[in-house]
């Protein structure tokens, strides 16, 4: 009863006008720039942060929420017409195309929106279930335990962005590094400012997105000469009865695997849409056409990603901690409006949070009877030649770093991050645990000085506490495990191994 | 010499070199009392180490080449630069105008009309949110 109770609250305060509004236009922007070539909804979310500021906070952080489905499901819509994926999207790429191959694009996107509706309306049920015990949970954790449990996420983070434990470690700790830059707010030192006025306040989280992401991904297209073909517009949407009766069983088979998936540090949607296609390509009654385009691929898939990354708030308000660059950036806009998600969220901002839960399952009607009619004309954008688009992708890119401070030096730190990032990206290193890694190292190196401090300067405190030790074992047993597939996935390599024991 | 995963190794023991020796200006502290020098020195090490094991690593298997285009980047880091500094030396208009007609020679074609247009457009939802919804850009 009371999670009815606290629903119907936060549905009240979600149903204002003007939240309805703030909403829809997030989830109509959202779905225009995740419509373009290289905006995720990482890129999506840092580009269009700076609009919400002069928002209430209640109405900026449902548009935040509205943004963040829009953008992903602009992303599915990309992947399916031109097989141009975001993380969000990877599996779309597969059974979508071939359906667009088909002929059959408007089916695939509809399918693609009403299981996202499905795999929503699944994980609102459990995230209004599970929210507020787990920030019950997170009131035990102490200083080493939010160490070891920051730790954790690095970790697992690592594993899902790259498949390379040593790339993704590397990039987190320059995440970590970059994140010192600024002042230290224990002494008061000024670190690694290079006696720049304009560094002492640390780097903006959105220079390094747009950097890493937009401008690095846009000179990507620019060097293979990556010309959009036009689109032309002929795409039937809705399905047949038969049709519409195989979505069901496969969404619904996704939204349970996206759930759980999303709970868990490091899961996500990421790794929610392989395990739903994997799954589906065990025990559904069409398995063995998955692959060559057929609903199911499409179905589970998109439910899945939806139902992680609504349960993937979970975290980020129970205890905190986002698990991935998304939630990073939607701390950060926590943060920037005053709001310090954690244990007391639920109880210090209630109607907050009921209000943004509710607006999240509204935002996805939004999607379904919004998007999906709308998308066909949202798709003429690509009739727009990319030497129009890129300059004004840029132009955009430069407002929406200088809105954030009104300062100009901002926008010469986020050309800086270009540079850098297309650095990264050529040398085949992913950005994204860079990104989590410097929205992190500044709160692990306060939790892990206030750890010191409290143990003098002995480290058997992250041993002695029962939650820091398990989730430090957790930690070891990850990198074993990652080891050991290591060496099982390669031997047909053997040069590697003894080299390495050579060395 | 031109083997990405080498040079993937090297480049980050080069962020963690810059960033270790940086540390060390800093006070270090004790385990019990950290200075600000000691969380970012601790991090350079390990980084430091995870680039040497991935130079190892980089030994046994076959060397990639890197692509490096580096006229593209150029352009466009040209013209983000030249954006910020003729928006803060002379106005944002004519900063807007230099972005476009700059970032464009990374395009495969180039068309002095098609950049008018653009930068036109541009200007003027630049003048939108300035007006409309109370972005302070100095645009002139």
């Amino acid at each position: 009863m009371d999670i009815i109770s606290n629903l119907l609250f936060g549905f009240q305060h979600a149903l204002t006008l003007h939240n309805l509004l703030f909403c829809a236009i997030g989830c109509m922007v959202g779905t225009l720039i995740g419509l373009l070539p290289g905006m995720g909804p990482l890129a999506t979310i840092s580009l269009l942060l700076p609009l919400t500021y002069s928002i209430p906070i209640d109405g900026a952080l449902i548009m935040l929420a509205g943004i963040y489905y829009g953008a992903q499901y602009g992303d599915s819509v990309s992947a399916i017409t031109m097989k141009i994926p975001h993380a969000s999207s990877i599996v779309a790429c597969i059974d979508g195309y071939q359906m667009t191959l088909k002929g059959q694009t408007g089916l695939a996107l509809f399918t693609a929106g009403v299981s996202s509706f499905i795999g929503g309306s699944v994980a609102i049920v459990v995230l209004a279930a599970l929210a507020p015990a787990l920030g019950e949970v997170a009131l035990l954790f102490g200083p080493p335990d939010y160490c070891a449990l920051m730790l954790l996420g690095f970790v697992c983070v690592s594993f899902v962005t790259t498949g390379s434990l040593l790339g993704g470690l590397g990039m987190c700790m320059v995440g970590v590094l970059l994140g010192q830059i600024g002042t230290d707010v224990n002494s008061g030192t000024q670190r690694f400012t290079l006696d720049l006025p304009f560094l002492a306040d640390g780097i903006g989280v959105v220079s390094i997105a747009l950097g890493c992401f937009g401008i690095a991904e846009i000179t990507k297209n620019l060097d293979s000469r990556n010309e959009r073909t036009p689109f032309n517009g002929q795409i039937k949407l809705m399905p047949t009865w038969p049709e519409f009766k195989r979505i069901i069983p496969s969404a619904l088979r996704g939204s349970a695997i996206g759930s759980f998936l999303g709970i868990l540090p490091g899961g996500g949607p990421s790794i929610a849409q392989f395990a739903a296609y994997a799954i589906d390509k065990k025990v559904s009654k069409y398995r063995h056409e998955i692959g060559t385009g057929v609903i199911e691929g499409v179905a589970g898939q998109a439910a899945a990603d939806e139902a992680a990354a609504r349960t993937s708030f979970i975290p980020l308000m129970s205890i905190g901690i986002p698990e991935n660059a998304v939630m990073a950036l939607m701390l950060a806009a926590f943060i920037i409006k005053g709001v310090q998600p954690g244990p007391n969220m639920i109880a210090e901002h209630g109607e907050l949070f009921w209000g943004l839960v509710a607006s999240m399952w509204i935002g996805n009607c939004f999607l379904l009877f919004l998007n999906v009619p709308m998308v066909r004309y949202l798709l003429s954008i690509f009739r727009i030649p990319y030497a129009v688009l890129f300059p004004s992708i840029l132009f955009f890119c430069c407002i929406g770093t200088y809105s954030i401070n009104n300062s100009l030096q901002d926008v010469l730190i986020t050309a800086g991050f270009g540079l850098l990032g297309y650095s990264f990206l050529r040398l085949d290193l992913d950005p994204a645990p860079l990104i989590l890694g410097f929205i992190l190292g500044p709160m692990l190196e306060e939790y892990f000085r206030r750890s010191l401090l409290l143990s003098r300067g002995s480290f058997t405190v992250f041993f002695t506490h029962p939650i820091s030790a398990t989730l430090l074992i957790l930690i070891g047993a990850f990198i074993a495990w990652q080891i050991v597939s290591f060496y099982r996935e390669k031997p047909k390599e053997p040069d590697l191994e003894l080299q390495i024991n050579e060395e | 010499m031109n083997n990405r995963n080498l040079l993937k190794g090297l480049f980050l023991m080069l962020i963690a070199t810059a960033f270790g020796l940086g540390s060390f200006s800093y006070s270090i502290g004790t385990l019990g009392r950290a200075g600000p020098g000691m969380f970012p020195m601790l991090v350079a090490s390990i980084l430091f180490l995870v680039g040497i094991a991935m130079v190892i690593q980089s030994r046994g298997v076959k060397p990639v080449p890197v692509q490096f285009n580096i006229k593209n980047i150029s352009i466009i880091i040209a013209s983000l630069c030249g954006f910020a500094l003729l928006s803060e030396y002379v106005n944002m208009i004519v900063g807007i105008v230099f972005l476009v007609f700059c970032a464009s020679f990374a395009g495969s074609s180039y068309s002095v009309v098609r950049n008018v247009k653009i930068a036109g457009v541009l200007v003027a939802i630049a003048l939108a949110l300035q007006k409309l919804l109370g972005v302070q850009l100095p645009l002139y």
